[in-house]
């Protein structure tokens, strides 16, 4: 006897993927997962009495408390959204609430409890710091994708056991090598020089506890990860990264039924390939690749190349996306969609380089900095190289061979290959000419949160350059922009192209976004674990 | 470049940080003429865009306790009168004694401060689970606390004043290098910059944690010392901590800011100064997050979201540097304030600008005065009350 068809999945309301899982800081507003990879806030719940953990980098075992967090009496109905419809050009929580007088305190009171989002943890869940482990090794890989995992292969053939720190919790190892699945590297000082181990490396684990590694040699292939854009209604459930499209599919469908894909590039085709029959439209804030366009008509899915995305209409989930075509001259134009998943820009993870004094560069064809790298993903560091989207390389066989190299330059001896100082190039990025058109467009109705970790708004950050506060470092400063628990991710390299141009400059002039440690955010008590430093003991 | 106008300034200060812009403020506001800040980086990349925003009058020193008091007045209407909020919280300072000792060293501090009639109070251990009650008691022997010392946000503070000196006039080039100070005459007449010579009849050296440099630049020995200091910020919680926390014992200092962050250190240097522009190090998160968990357990799983430094501008005495130096005419100190720049600058500036303009001041030149480290049969009572 045949077994009976799976019954269809039942008929959902659109944005049915993104229901409010929590509430922003400043102004309630509902937020759903965006980035599917436990850097952005708009995931955040309270499990066991444990504020700010990230539900999409955590498996809830039954029995587990899971409590929503900044919102009352749901995530879906939030009385004090009443703040960000009270507002909708913001508080100004610098210039305002200064009178009367007698009224100070009271305003006090009222902004700071907008600030913050978990409550402090229960008392139940202090417990002693978790120990940490002190290892020493010859050579650490920073990274386990196809980059770090060639590395690693590579050291093993010519007969050392490297270290290799892999975020994802479940991975294969490679055989030969030390693998510690669930490690994040999170601080990476300047090597000391005179040091048998010159090497450093503190890293975060998924049990809570923290390792210090000291090693000889270095190799970071940490990858990188998708963009964010600023529109009118970033913020909103249903806005995803192309990461977070990929990560937060619920097991046999996406988490969307019509999406217009923002992109025009390789990323933009993957999402074709993998969700296909779930978009809606390609949009592009430039030309279109040609085989994004193939495969597109081959879906029978609408191109809109050289667009700006203005807002999204919808509160708690996309309903339509609103658009213009660049250029000017046409009408304003939306259609319908449930999500808007962002592919338009890879950027790579810079932290560990900046903080270990590698020379950094501007790279126009992301429009980021990465370290300066030689051929073989040498870098201005003795000893540390760069492997994958780290050295600029984007495909899976480009990934590769690079770690082949990078292993390479850290296994041999003597000089270290100084990369050739960049040649000048082309300061400025594509993104540029379209955030021109799109503050001269005006992104149309809606909040256009810059900052999603700290509800920093776009007028916010153009008022502190109408004043005449000028750079990256000043205007983080003054907007509380990039100081959020995303550490700057989602909103920096975007607010670098757009300070350029409001400030006449290249995004090179405009500054380097600092790169302070920790990577990602580490507990008091993983650090507090850490191993006694075994030199200073001696 | 050299597109700076060649105009003789009044007076020209070294230093864009809280203490030279609010120098400048009060020697415009007194009609000093032509002012002139120069600051080498941008605003608030020095201490005063690095500090733990502690503001007490909790001291040692009467005097200190004086200067504090006013200054707490000046915070407290910062905002009507800058028009921007440092949002200063007057959320109390809670000290911690760990010894018999520490809590001898706390009931003298006490006494200064109700001498001067502040509503200081010295507790039991207990009584300051009434002030932080997620407090851990283990080890705690006394305690004192003030509830009209507090914390501010200290960008704002930098923006107010930075406007304020460019509304009455006051110039502020950033980006511009001081590399000489010009002398004639056994007399200062301006100074040399990476932008071409400046020509002052006053020169101001605020330079926080480069003012030696800049003095040795006038040719004058001082006894200032750089150190560096590293400091953390939590992931933001919503409010559970009202006071600024002091434990003497390691010198952790911690406050929640309006924000919901954690933020503090350990009043003691790091010392890899060696590493030149190593923003923190992992010695300095591992022994924080101990003394931090340490007294608040429930901390553990909170994450530490980023870790920074910045410079202390310490004296041997642990008093700033105010007033000209007598060994050279028109050359004036407003630096060594030991890590207390930020909260003193309301008022510390007054002083400043007084003795630029030839008036006198209430300084006790024992205490204070830039002459007071020249004196070799000196015997300085030390302002022992480091931490935060």
């Amino acid at each position: 006897m045949e077994p009976d068809p799976p019954p269809p999945p039942p008929a959902r309301p659109a944005g049915h993927g993104s229901p409010p899982l929590t509430r922003s800081t400043r102004y309630h507003r509902p937020r759903a997962p965006f980035c599917g990879v436990g850097y952005c806030t708009n995931c955040l719940v309270r499990v066991n009495g444990v504020p700010n953990v990230r539900s999409c980098q955590y498996d809830a075992a039954p029995g587990e408390v899971v409590e929503v967090e900044n919102a009352w009496p749901s995530a879906r109905f939030d009385v004090l959204a009443a703040f960000d419809v009270l507002f909708p050009q913001g508080i100004d929580t610098l210039r305002g609430f200064r009178r009367p007088a007698f009224a100070v305190p009271w305003y006090q009171r009222v902004v700071r409890r907008l600030a913050g989002t978990g409550r402090l943890p229960n008392p139940s869940t202090a417990r002693a710091p978790s120990p940490g482990r002190l290892v020493t090794t010859d050579f650490v890989v920073v990274g386990g994708g196809c980059a770090g995992r060639a590395a690693a292969e590579s050291l093993v053939a010519a007969g050392h056991r490297p270290v290799v720190l892999e975020r994802e919790p479940r991975t294969s190892p490679v055989p030969g090598a030390e693998w510690f699945p669930g490690t994040t590297g999170v601080f990476l000082p300047p090597p000391r020089a005179e040091a048998l181990r010159p090497f450093e490396l503190i890293a975060r684990r998924s049990d809570g506890s923290a390792l210090d590694l000291r090693a000889r040699r270095v190799v970071v292939a940490v990858g990188g990860y998708d963009a964010s854009l600023w529109f009118a209604g970033s913020d909103r459930p249903g806005v995803l990264t192309a990461e977070g499209a990929e990560r937060l599919r619920p097991v046999e469908r996406p988490g969307f039924d019509h999406a217009v894909v923002f992109g025009g590039g390789p990323r933009t085709l993957q999402i074709l390939e993998r969700f296909g029959n779930h978009v809606e439209a390609v949009v592009a804030p430039g030309a279109i690749d040609p085989d994004v366009a193939r495969r597109a008509s081959e879906l029978d899915v609408p191109l809109f190349p050289r667009t700006l995305l203005l807002g999204v209409v919808g509160r708690r989930s996309v309903r339509r996306v609103r658009l213009a075509p660049r250029g000017g001259g046409q009408p304003a134009f939306s259609v319908e969609a449930d999500a808007v998943v962002l592919a338009h820009r890879r950027l790579p993870h810079p932290q560990l380089f900046f903080q270990a004094g590698a020379r950094m560069e501007w790279r126009p064809d992301v429009g980021a900095y990465g370290p300066t790298v030689g051929p073989s993903g040498a870098t201005t560091v003795p000893g540390l190289a760069a492997a994958g989207e780290s050295a600029g390389a984007a495909t899976p066989d480009r990934a590769r061979a690079s770690g082949v190299a990078a292993a390479n330059a850290v296994l041999a001896g003597g000089g270290w290959p100084a990369p050739d100082p960049s040649p000048p190039s082309a300061l400025h990025h594509e993104l540029e000419g379209y955030y021109q058109e799109l503050l001269s467009t005006g992104p149309g109705p809606g909040k256009v949160v810059v900052c999603p970790c700290e509800d920093v708004l776009l007028g916010e950050v153009l008022e502190a350059t109408e004043r005449g506060y000028r750079g990256i470092e000043v205007i983080k400063r003054y907007t509380g922009l990039g100081t959020g628990l995303c550490q700057g991710r989602y909103c920096l390299p975007d607010a670098l192209l757009v300070l350029a141009l409001r400030e006449h400059r290249t995004p090179r002039e405009v500054g380097y976004i600092t790169q302070r440690p920790p990577v990602v955010p580490t507990a008091l008590g993983a650090l507090a674990g850490l191993p006694d430093d075994p030199e200073a003991a001696a | 470049m050299s597109d700076m106008p060649r105009r003789p300034y009044r007076v020209a200060i070294v230093g864009g940080g809280i203490v030279g812009l609010f120098t400048a403020y009060r020697l415009l506001r007194a009609g000093a003429g032509p002012v002139v800040v120069l600051e080498r980086g941008f605003l608030s990349s020095g201490a005063s865009g690095r500090n733990g925003g502690g503001v007490r009058q909790q001291w040692d020193s009467r005097v200190t306790v004086r200067m504090m008091r006013e200054a707490v007045q000046e915070w407290r209407h910062f905002g009507r009168e800058f028009g921007t909020n440092v949002w200063f919280r007057q959320g109390g300072y809670l000290f911690l004694a760990t010894t018999p000792a520490e809590v001898t060293r706390l009931r003298q501090v006490t006494e200064a401060v109700r001498a001067e009639g502040l509503d200081g109070r010295l507790l039991e251990p207990s009584g300051a689970l009434r002030y932080a009650p997620s407090l851990s008691l283990d080890g705690i022997a006394g305690a004192t606390f003030l509830n009209t010392d507090g914390t501010l946000y200290p960008f704002p503070g930098v923006w107010g004043v930075y406007e304020a000196v460019r509304a009455l006039g006051g110039e502020v080039r950033l980006g511009v290098e001081v590399t000489g100070v010009r002398t004639e005459a056994g007399r200062v007449v301006g100074l040399s910059t990476s932008e071409g010579p400046v020509d002052a009849a006053a020169v101001v050296n605020a330079a926080g944690g480069w003012s030696g440099d800049v003095s040795r630049l006038a040719g004058l020995a001082v006894p200032n010392v750089a150190s560096r200091h590293e400091i953390l910020a939590t992931e933001p919680l919503k409010p559970f901590l009202d006071p600024m926390v002091i434990r003497l014992a390691d010198g952790l200092y911690f406050s929640q800011t309006m924000r919901g962050e954690v933020v503090g250190g350990l009043a003691v240097p790091h010392p890899t100064g060696t590493r030149a522009g190593v923003p923190t190090s992992p010695a300095f998160l591992r022994s924080m997050s101990r003394s931090l968990v340490r007294l608040i357990p429930a901390l553990a799983p909170v994450g530490v979201l980023r870790a920074w430094s910045g410079y202390y501008d310490d004296t041997p005495d642990g008093f700033p540097v105010i007033g000209e130096d007598p060994r050279l005419p028109g050359f004036f100190h407003a630096n060594g304030f030991s890590g207390h720049g930020f909260m003193l600058s309301p008022a510390s500036s007054k002083r400043v600008a007084q003795s630029v303009l030839g008036e006198k001041t209430d300084l006790d030149p024992a205490l204070f005065s830039p002459g007071r480290f020249l004196d070799p049969h000196r015997r300085g009572e030390a302002e022992g009350l480091q931490p935060g």
